[in-house]
């Protein structure tokens, strides 16, 4: 297998602060990898690495085999690589149906450029997350929930081949926490690849193929879902070296 | 109906539809960077004054018909605002406002020291006394402006600044050329400004430094946009009718105190529908006098 997505030796520093320490990993085509780490171990930072709203200080990210780490975000988005926000960016002023659409009329390989077949396509997604009956509402008007799922369908809108979900279950509860993970494994069949931060553990225990940890910006663990969390490293990382 | 006003109303009021069309454009214009694209411009007067400035120097050093001159100084006015959209854009919000405050007093200290621009006295532009031609130019210029405007609010384009303006970091990731459509927004911004300030310089046949860059217009066209809805396509023009509509009434009426009337119309409209009559208009059916009483809330008043 190829991977979709290759990580290179990358750096981010803030200031003094070392956000992301020389990481690298590989995401295979279809494959779905979990990223978690305690909060402050750089995870967004990655995400943001990679989808292009922050540039590296040193190393590389090379998607379908380009090297993409000097393209602004929205080239990036065009190649294929959608993202969710952990702080969600709703536009708020516009509604649900047309926040989605932007996805539709920008997305992957330039998108539409007809403003109805857009709302067509955003209709469709709104479906698939479960939000079509708030198609009509405006951004603001939605819960915390319903915004995670129209972060989610902004994102799919775009038609990705990789997708950067950043804590999509955050604050749903258990029913809800199913409904997304029923909508994740339908993406990996169609073939999207999937990096998925979670702090929701069944979560990445049931979705993740392989498991990434990050910790204070450095990756401590990768492999399968159950070797890592039994690590001990990854344990201290959680639970603090003193639990012992 | 309206390109038959001339025909029928007295000189006075063919000249306070003039200037109301053009301030209209105006507000116009300013809907596009500041209303969709939400980047409040308050450098859009300089495009004015340079589109008056091309206008007048094409016709006055040149000889040139009115008609090259009003096309130079909107092309002047675009690539001015392409030069100083691209260091200018990169900055947001209330920085943004403050970058472009500093251009109308600069352009005004630079045009003054000009030879071609006749320096600090100005320059006087060929007669040309026909009052309804005009008010048809301003008309047709406003209609120009709103049916752009028009176009935006239902293009890909639109829907492209209007994520922008909601959050520019979320556009970028689902692939809104940002750079791009802000160049472009303002550039079309400051094409419409300069063709209002070309027709009012050749009315007035006149233009000097100071009134060219005049911040206060500015401020004007901000206060009517926001008024009637920034960001819709009606609203600015509704907004810059009514106001300079109260204002010129107030100004018969009652001059010595119209523009502390005027203020308090401003105030009223900013605490009372802060979104403008367009939000009024779209909300006040549903939620009847609470519309008002909820705004109230807002302000914590």
């Amino acid at each position: 297998m190829k991977p979709i997505l290759a990580v290179d030796h990358i750096t981010k520093r803030f200031g003094g602060l070392v956000a992301v320490n020389d990481v690298s990993f590989d995401l295979q085509e279809g494959e779905i990898l979990g990223l978690i780490g305690p909060n402050g171990a750089g995870k967004t930072t990655l995400v943001s690495l990679i989808s292009g709203t922050i540039a590296p200080s040193t190393g590389k990210v090379v998607f379908q085999g380009a090297p993409i780490a000097h393209l602004p975000a929205f080239r990036r988005s065009r190649l294929g690589i959608g993202r969710t926000f952990q702080l969600m960016k709703p536009f708020l002023g516009l509604n649900v149906l047309d926040n989605v659409a932007v996805g539709a009329l920008f997305g992957t390989g330039g998108g539409r450029s007809q403003l109805h077949r857009a709302r067509d396509e955003a209709a469709y997604w709104l479906e698939f997350v479960g939000l079509a009956h708030r198609a009509q509402q405006r951004a603001d008007e939605l819960g915390g929930p319903d915004r995670k799922r129209l972060e989610l369908a902004k994102a799919l809108a775009m038609n990705p081949r990789l997708l950067l979900l950043d804590e999509v279950m955050a604050g749903l509860h258990h029913g809800e926490i199913d409904e997304v993970v029923t909508v994740i494994q339908k993406l990996r069949s169609r073939g999207i690849s999937v990096l998925l931060i979670e702090h929701v553990m069944k979560a990445i225990q049931s979705l993740s193929d392989r498991v990434l940890v990050l910790h204070h910006g450095n990756k401590i663990a990768e492999g399968p879902p159950q070797a890592v969390l039994s690590d001990p490293r990854v344990v201290d990382a959680y639970l603090g070296s003193r639990h012992k | 109906m309206l390109p038959l006003v001339p025909w029928i109303a007295p000189p006075a009021l063919i000249q306070f539809g003039t200037t109301t069309l053009l301030i209209a454009t105006l507000a116009q214009a300013w809907n596009i960077i500041g209303g969709y694209t939400g980047y409040a411009s308050f450098g859009n007067s300089v495009f004015y004054g340079i589109g008056g400035y091309g206008t007048a120097i094409a016709m006055v050093q040149f000889d040139l018909p009115f008609g090259v001159g009003i096309l130079l100084g909107g092309a002047l006015a675009v690539l001015f605002a392409l030069l100083l959209g691209l260091p200018v854009l990169r900055l947001r919000g209330h920085y943004f406002a403050i970058a472009t405050l500093a251009l109308a007093e600069a352009m005004a200290g630079v045009v003054s020291n000009l030879d071609i621009a006749g320096r600090n006295i100005g320059l006087i532009l060929p007669l040309r006394k026909d009052d309804v031609l005009f008010y048809e130019l301003s008309l047709a210029l406003l209609a120009l402006a709103t049916l752009i405007v028009y176009w935006i609010s239902r293009s890909r384009f639109g829907f492209g600044l209007i994520a922008i303006r909601e959050d520019e970091d979320a556009a970028a990731v689902m692939g809104v050329n940002t750079t791009l459509f802000k160049s472009l927004a303002f550039m079309l911004a400051g094409f419409l400004s300069a063709l209002a300030g070309g027709v009012h310089a050749y009315w007035i046949t006149f233009i000097d430094p100071v009134s060219a860059f005049d911040i206060t217009l500015n401020v004007m066209m901000i206060i009517m946009a926001i008024f009637g809805g920034a960001g819709t396509v009606l609203g600015p023009l509704v907004g810059a009718v009514l106001l300079a509509s109260i204002s010129e009434v107030l100004a018969t009426e009652i001059s010595a105190m119209a523009s502390l009337f005027f203020g308090l119309v401003i105030v009223v409209a900013v605490i009372f529908m802060p979104r403008g009559l367009a939000d009024l208009a779209r909300r006040f059916r549903s939620l009847g006098w609470r519309y008002f009483r909820e705004n109230l809330r807002l302000h914590r008043l």
